[in-house]
């Protein structure tokens, strides 16, 4: 079954055109892996399936229903987007965490410790100012402050980028565990198409707004990509 | 104490010494190659022509101040210029934001209107044009002012922190929510010119009804309190045009499927 289902997706930008006609299917609970060179559109595709922006023509369906008859607000809360730039909110890690929850005025206990374990964090760093921690432990936060609204679908946009390279397998790893654990939808954008092919279960290859080929992560050749 | 010490007369011979020394200053920068010289002109010629037409405006009012039906309807008009004309000016401090206008004039005449209506119904403003033109003027003067740096601050503020408002949105935020913070630092921000100079009052700087007062003979104690009658009401309006300008930018700064503008 497809949690996502784009058709002929294109967006502009003031005057370029990112996407020319995107078509791409998403199945539940795999781990598909957008890959690219910059500028391919892999982040703007990203940002069109939680509804950061809209396309100009084209459909998406999300879970059989057309992305524009869905309140954005709840889409954000199913389908979360963790980008490229781990942004900490004011306050402790645990504000930060409880922020989705929060606004979203959840009435369930947030299992923080919990969160903040499956993101591959000890529990008693809850406490801790999220603006002082380390860039490493700020993208493991991000993770963790998805999870807190319990989605269906996690957009990652480089989740990777800018942790020291020695613990990027560790940030895969934990990544890969809470997503079989909670049973994920993962879209993963990627430049780095080794970790692609390490991580996803398919890969979609974009390549100057257009999907180029997409295939089980086994049958994938990765000398086409650049 | 019978208010300014000369006759018109001798008023303008006065402002012509003035000018001598507006012309030294103006050569000086000619000179230093500052840049202003012409700036300065405009604005010198501008204020000058603008204070003149208003006091043979506020002559012609003055001398039918009984008689509302011929008062009222050039008072109004004056008032919708200020407003008009505060709006516009203020909307130059939103670089870019299309129909800025349409959130300025709002936030200014509301502003302005909280002002106006309590110093009318406090009786610290009669009802005659004596009062309600300068009364006017400072609290549409105020509003624009405080609406500027709201707007200026604001603009500023999400250009700079727009990552972080998108991670907001990411979150599950509304666009409420997510600008919940800029919003909140930027009234604050806007009105910290104020609270300074409501801290400062009458220490580094006598504000301009006071000093009307003085010059013009009144007790420096009826004058004191009469100012900050004033003051405070105008400060008031001032929070009313800074809370406004937030609640109505968000609408510029998103659409309604709670994505950012283009513009921004």
């Amino acid at each position: 079954m497809n949690i996502y289902e784009i058709r002929n997706v294109e967006v502009a930008l003031g005057r370029k055109k990112v996407l020319k006609g995107i078509d791409l299917d998403v199945r539940k609970g795999e781990i598909m892996a957008l890959v690219g060179p910059s500028g391919s559109g892999k982040t703007t595709l990203l940002r069109c399936l939680n509804r950061l922006i809209d396309p100009d023509s084209g459909s998406i369906r999300f879970e059989g229903k057309d992305i524009r008859s869905i309140d954005p607000v709840e889409l954000r809360r199913s389908a979360v987007l963790v980008p490229q730039e781990s942004i900490m909110l004011d306050g402790t890690v645990e504000n930060n965490i409880l922020y989705g929850p929060r606004i979203a005025g959840a009435s369930r206990k947030v299992d923080v410790a919990g969160c903040l374990e499956d993101a591959g964090l000890p529990p008693r760093m809850s406490g801790r100012e999220a603006s002082r921690l380390s860039g490493g432990e700020k993208k493991r936060v991000a993770l963790a402050r998805a999870l807190a609204l319990e989605p269906r679908v996690l957009l990652l946009d480089e989740p990777t980028v800018g942790v020291d390279p020695r613990k990027v397998d560790q940030v895969e790893r934990t990544i890969l565990q809470f997503s079989e654990r909670r049973r994920l939808t993962v879209v993963w954008v990627t430049h780095d198409v080794p970790q692609a092919m390490r991580v996803s279960t398919r890969i979609a290859n974009l390549k100057d707004g257009r999907v180029r080929e997409v295939k089980e992560t086994s049958e994938f050749e990765w000398e086409g990509v650049y | 104490m019978t208010g300014i010490p000369y006759t018109p007369e001798e008023g303008a011979l006065v402002l012509a010494g003035a000018s001598v020394l507006l012309i030294v200053v103006l050569l000086i920068s000619v000179w230093k190659k500052m840049g202003i010289g012409r700036e300065f002109v405009v604005g010198l010629l501008m204020g000058g022509a603008q204070l003149f037409g208003i006091a043979v405006l506020l002559t012609f009012l003055f001398r039918f101040d009984d008689d509302v039906r011929i008062w009222f309807p050039p008072v109004i008009v004056l008032i919708g210029l200020m407003a008009v004309i505060g709006g516009r000016r203020s909307a130059k401090r939103a670089s870019g934001m299309p129909g800025a206008v349409r959130i300025t004039t709002p936030a200014i005449i509301a502003g302005a209107a909280v002002s106006l209506t309590a110093l009318a119904l406090s009786r610290a403003m009669p009802l005659k044009p004596q009062f309600i033109v300068p009364l006017a003027g400072m609290a549409f003067g105020n509003s624009m002012t405080i609406c500027s740096l709201a707007l200026d601050r604001l603009v500023r503020e999400f250009e700079m922190n727009r990552a972080a408002i998108e991670t907001r949105l990411s979150l599950g935020a509304s666009s409420k929510q997510a600008m919940e913070d800029l919003s909140r630092r930027c009234v604050r921000a806007a009105l910290i010119p104020t609270i300074d100079r409501l801290k400062t009052l009458g220490i580094i700087f006598i504000p301009g009804a006071m000093a009307g007062l003085l010059i013009a003979g009144t007790d420096p104690l009826v004058a004191a309190e009469y100012q900050l009658i004033v003051y405070l009401m105008i400060v008031g309006g001032g929070i009313v045009t800074s809370l406004i300008v937030a609640v109505l930018s968000r609408s510029r700064f998103f659409n309604e499927n709670e994505q950012v503008r283009d513009w921004i």
